[in-house]
């Protein structure tokens, strides 16, 4: 027997003490327990009616190194990581959606360098794109895109920057990240890694250049 | 250890001093250190324990059924004092004996269910260090300062409820305004009792970055977090509501028990107070949520859509049902009060009152229609998706703000027509006040829809940020103006029927009893909600719950645990209350002799409203 057909049970025989007390007994303090229990087993019932979703905690995921072979590997990965324990889909959609609350990344390998990308999702606040959603009022509430690599999410180098790939080919674009760099690349401590901020740099400037739209 | 469980017994027969209580508290104080002596034992092994287990039980759930009780225990005695002070104000100011009689009957309810909760906190406590060290030990860290401030708060809140409580017939004409401010002071240092841990939990949900710095000032920094004000301000209206709807229902509860004739006016009286107590808060409390909400999504968005999007989305069905049961209830209990005790009334106000129901039922209708339907595979093939084409439009947050603030607009009236019943106006003025309140109340119904309705076709950032929060304004205008233009009405006004208590039928006291139940359950509900919504986080995003506990159950065995809750804290404060009136009962029939007749204020029984020669109802 489940745990739900269980409780159920349970809740049936607590309603039918309820009204069997109601109907029987004439003590009035018993009659308004009974009454109570009446009320919370119809309550518990109809709880047990609705879907029955646990949140259970998600496994801690890694970067399995060994198993990327090729840029494809690679995105693959990425591809995981972004419906996974990146939650990027949690928010973001990819092509037009009703429900996405922040901005359709369709194509966004191809319109971004990956160093903006990645600034993107690390410093998040560094740059500010009012006009994201392309129509209506610029949104800055109730979206507020989180620090990808500190926690709640937390994602290490690795996992970023195979998103990154994973955005790229998902754009259509050659993916510019090559497994090698991933490699040499720190699971943590990302601002010491020399490549990864210079590349953050150069991108912001070329972006700040060719978008008058972005503002500080 | 058995030398220091002896000690105090051995000390006193020494000194000729001998004092069981002292015992009792050794005793006590012996069974608490043997399992922190054991720890101490192992010092090495404890520093590495992040977890204990009780075993075929679980830890989390002692834990839940302690703090919840804990925590209904610390809403009634801390909302309580707020409405026992006012009550006593309203007293002082009218001259009415009732009213002082009835803040009494409040306080020692309060005092009774004191020590209880306290002795629910200290297990609480003990059970947390116990059983979450690691997390314990971190929150110690991040707090200590502020520990130190609950306990002088602590200390400071009895002092002054002692000196509330015992000193209430001593302080009385001259002295009753020092009584008055030790009544401000109680409820000064009750709202810094709720204050301080309500830190500590929601520091827990929407931690910030704390940067180096002294110990106070770092506790400071933590305390300041972004759900820190909002939970205050929702959950010091929430222990008004709770306290108000428990006092409700504990007078009707004997109001159903009650024999002669002067209990059941005075407790159909204590009833109505407690019924009007809970609905008052409970008007403002859906704006306190909607804050909160808000903030949530501000802090973050991802707990915010846990919250309303993901798997708890269906919570919120129960809570709307909850809530709709509540605002029928306590209508249906106004609306008896109309019938049964102003004679005539009924005819009168038959059909507003069906009026009413229509709009209340068809409103809780729309507030419960779920966002995705549970559908088969094939049902949803039909639909073209989990969303129904006609009902699927309920769904949305803008159908069911616009329906939250119609039933809040109808539970208003339905006071404001409670107030005039029986009444007429005299006031040369009183046609245009009527028809200005009526045009008014028409357009704000108007509004509120018209706004819902427009929802639908803004970006939702313009329907949260303009259209809900002028839906909530338009609701507190007609309450912030219609209520001082009734009370100025009702000034003038020439009573045509009198009020007569003591009347109302059996299922009055069941609606009561119904109401205080509702408020339990919402309350455990959303306990459940917000602690879910840090999902597998101890500390949001700081400290992960790495124990086999680190998952949040499923609504059914969740509201199974509620009702459990529910029922035994009705036991518990059907207990406390009982114990509360024995010393009355003895008064009331002693065993050998007369009843001993205790004069004015010191009848705590009786007190508050038994009409008595010279003294006014209504």
């Amino acid at each position: 027997m489940s745990e739900v057909a269980l409780l159920q049970i349970i809740g049936l025989c607590v309603v039918g003490m309820g009204i069997i007390i109601l109907l029987f007994i004439k003590g009035m303090f018993l009659r308004v327990l009974g009454f109570v229990a009446m009320v919370l087993g119809t309550f518990s019932l109809i709880a047990l009616s609705v879907p029955q979703m646990a949140s259970l905690p998600p496994a801690v995921e890694t970067f399995d190194l060994a198993s990327v072979k090729s840029p494809e590997d690679l995105a693959s990965i990425g591809q995981k990581i972004f419906f996974s324990k990146g939650q990027c889909a949690l928010c973001h959609s990819i092509g037009p959606s009703e429900s996405a609350r922040c901005p359709d990344l369709n194509g966004i390998g191809a319109k971004l360098a990956p160093g903006f990308i990645y600034e993107s999702l690390t410093q998040p606040q560094a740059y500010i794109y009012l006009d994201y959603r392309h129509e209506g009022l610029p949104k800055e509430y109730p979206a507020r895109m989180p620090h990808i690599d500190k926690d709640p999410i937390g994602l290490t180098n690795q996992e970023i920057y195979s998103v990154i790939a994973f955005l790229q080919k998902m754009s259509g674009e050659p993916i510019s990240v090559k497994v090698e760099d991933i490699m040499n690349v720190e699971g943590e401590g990302d601002q010491k890694n020399p490549k990864v901020a210079s590349l953050g740099q150069s991108s912001q400037r070329e972006q700040q250049e060719a978008r008058g739209t972005i503002q500080e | 250890m058995k030398s220091l469980g002896c000690w105090p017994q051995h000390d006193s027969q020494r000194t000729g001093r001998w004092n069981p209580s002292l015992l009792g508290w050794s005793a006590f104080l012996a069974l608490l250190l043997f399992p922190m002596m054991a720890w101490a034992g192992g010092a090495t092994q404890a520093m590495s324990v992040e977890y204990r287990d009780i075993p075929g039980v679980g830890s989390r759930n002692v834990v839940w059924v302690v703090a919840q009780q804990h925590l209904l225990l610390a809403g009634f005695v801390l909302g309580v004092p707020i409405f026992a002070w006012v009550c006593e104000i309203v007293g002082w100011k009218t001259k009415e004996a009732r009213y002082d009689k009835l803040a009494k009957e409040f306080t020692k309810l309060l005092t009774s269910a004191y020590a209880t909760t306290a002795l629910f906190g200290g297990i609480l406590l003990f059970l947390l260090i116990g059983l979450y060290p690691k997390l314990m030990a971190y929150l110690t860290d991040m707090f200590f300062p502020s520990f130190l401030l609950y306990c002088l708060l602590f200390l400071l809140e009895t002092a002054t409820l002692y000196m509330y409580w015992y000193g209430w017939d001593y302080m009385q004409g001259n002295k009753k305004a020092f009584h008055l401010f030790l009544g401000f002071l109680l409820n000064v240092f009750a709202l810094g009792i709720m204050i301080v841990p309500n830190s500590w939990a929601t520091f827990q949900a929407s931690p910030v970055v704390v940067a180096d710095g002294t110990a106070w000032e770092r506790a400071w920094a933590a305390m300041q977090n972004p759900t820190w004000w909002p939970v205050n301000i929702h959950r010091l209206i929430a222990n008004v509501v709770l306290g108000g709807f428990i006092v409700g229902a504990y007078a009707g509860i004997r109001y159903l028990l009650a024999v002669s004739k002067e209990e059941r006016e005075h407790y159909d009286w204590m009833g109505y107070v407690g019924n009007f107590i809970g609905v008052f808060g409970m008007l403002p409390l859906p704006f306190a949520g909607y804050w909160l909400m808000r903030e949530i999504y501000q802090y973050n968005q991802q707990m915010g859509i846990t919250l309303m999007g993901g798997f708890l989305a269906w919570l919120f069905i129960l809570q709307a049902m909850l809530i709709g049961v509540l605002f029928l209830g306590a209508n249906y209990y106004f609306w008896m009060g109309i019938t049964h005790r102003i004679p005539g009334s009924e005819s009168q106000y038959r059909k507003p009152v069906m009026a009413m129901l229509v709009v209340l039922l068809l409103c809780l209708g729309v507030w419960m229609t779920p966002h995705s339907l549970v559908a088969s595979l094939e049902e949803a093939r039909k639909m073209g998706g989990t969303h129904h084409p006609l009902l699927g439009v309920f769904g949305v947050m803008s159908a069911k703000m616009t329906v939250s603030n119609l039933m809040i607009l109808v539970t208003f009236m339905s006071f404001i027509m409670y107030w005039r019943a029986g009444k007429q106006e005299t006031a040369g003025w009183a046609k245009a006040a009527k028809a200005i309140m009526g045009a008014l109340l028409v357009l704000a119904g108007i509004a509120v829809v018209v706004l819902g309705v427009w929802g639908y076709f803004v970006p939702a950032i313009i329907r949260i940020n303009y259209f809900s929060v002028a839906q909530v304004l338009i609701v507190l205008f007609i309450m912030i103006t219609f209520t001082p233009l009734t009370a100025l009405l009702m000034k003038s006004a020439k009573t045509t029927t009198e009020m007569v208590w003591g009347k109302m039928p059996i299922r009055a006291g069941y609606s009561l009893v119904l109401n205080a139940v509702m408020v339990i359950l919402l309350m455990s509900l959303m306990g459940y909600a917000r602690s879910s919504s840090r999902v597998h986080w101890h500390i949001y995003g700081v400290m992960r719950d790495t124990s086999e506990y680190a998952f949040s159950p499923a609504l059914g065995y969740a509201a199974a645990f509620m009702s459990l809750n529910t029922f035994v804290f009705c036991l518990l404060v059907a207990f406390i209350f009982w114990v509360a009136t024995l010393g009355d009962k003895a008064k009331a029939n002693p065993p050998h002799g007369k009843p001993i007749d205790v004069p004015g204020h010191a009848a705590p029984a009786m007190a508050g409203g038994s009409p008595r020669v010279g003294e006014k109802l209504e």
